[in-house]
């Protein structure tokens, strides 16, 4: 039965906590690419590309995160058999 | 959550290649240097804008690649779109798939730097700056080495396949809500995310491939 709870709490929060330095890096990496935008705007193509590649690589990290979702929440019991295990 | 079968998205993943090779016969058939049909045009700014990337990246001599990273960021492009047709799957929701574009670029990658700088320079690079740190260098760069192609296999197979969750759950949505007999397409804006997402993972998939290519071919020494 323990098992199943640090399941759950574990498939719950993973991948919160993962949003969390993802959101923090993206939030850098814009900042950063706007504020160059803002220095020097003939140079826009170039950092706009710049920053959707790195955007998309610090995003991948939390897809990493989501996986892991994805494979603990198919190990989740349904909630007939949790029932059936907590009235024996 | 029902799995679809991976010699369906295979046979997909065929259709795709097919389409693309048709459409380049059907645009090159009758070459001309002012272009006068809208295929041709089409083609040629879409082989264009992908070789002034691809030279960006990889430096002055990079045109000899851009066949391969071209054919490569249309092909995930046409995977990647392909799940957006309702009833169809993306073939790169599946970890197969991905795994094999990302083997064949691990291949290509380390095949043009052996190549071009020769073996002996591929594997001083593996071995480290200070010699006698080598024994503790290589298994660390063995281990960067390796973790390239899983992390561009990963990244393209995590994003479309939980883009492909996430509309699933939301198309779910609705009929959740009103049950019978109308569906609304709850899931339009999310489709509208994944156009975005598809040229975005192709974009970056191609990136790395061109920034590894780069690193391969590039003279340390001289200048």
């Amino acid at each position: 039965m323990g098992y199943f709870i640090a399941l759950a709490i574990a498939a719950g929060l993973g991948l919160p906590i993962a949003v969390i330095g993802g959101g923090l890096g993206q939030g850098k990496a814009a900042a950063a690419a706007l504020e160059g935008i803002a220095r020097q705007p003939e140079a826009s193509g170039k950092i706009q590309t710049a920053m959707i590649i790195a955007l998309a690589l610090i995003e991948s990290l939390v897809i990493y995160s989501l996986l892991i979702f994805f494979l603990l929440s198919a190990k989740l019991p349904a909630t007939a058999d949790i029932l059936k295990l907590i009235s024996k | 959550m029902q799995e679809v079968s991976p010699w369906i998205l295979l046979g997909m993943a065929g259709i795709v290649a097919l389409a693309l090779m048709i459409f380049a016969f059907a645009a090159t058939g009758r070459l001309e240097k002012i272009p006068t049909t809208p295929l041709q045009g089409f083609a040629e700014l879409v082989v264009s804008s992908l070789n002034n990337y691809v030279v960006g990246i990889v430096g002055p001599d990079g045109g000899k690649y851009t066949p391969f990273i071209g054919t490569l960021f249309v092909y995930i492009l046409g995977m990647n779109l392909l799940g957006l047709i309702p009833g169809l799957h993306s073939p790169t929701s599946n970890l197969s798939i991905t795994a094999s574009v990302a083997l064949v670029v691990f291949v290509y990658y380390n095949y043009v730097s052996i190549k071009v700088r020769g073996a002996k320079a591929w594997f001083m690079h593996l071995l480290g700056e200070p010699l006698w740190l080598c024994w503790l260098m290589f298994p660390i760069h063995v281990i960067g080495e390796l973790a390239r192609p899983l992390s561009l296999a990963i990244r393209l197979y995590g994003n479309i396949f939980g883009e492909e969750t996430v509309m699933m759950v939301l198309a779910g949505m609705s009929l959740v809500i009103i049950p019978y007999f109308i569906a609304i397409p709850s899931q339009l804006l999310m489709m509208f995310f994944g156009v975005f997402t598809a040229f975005v993972q192709s974009l970056v998939f191609i990136s790395l491939t061109a920034i590894y290519l780069g690193i391969g071919i590039a003279d340390h020494e001289e200048h």
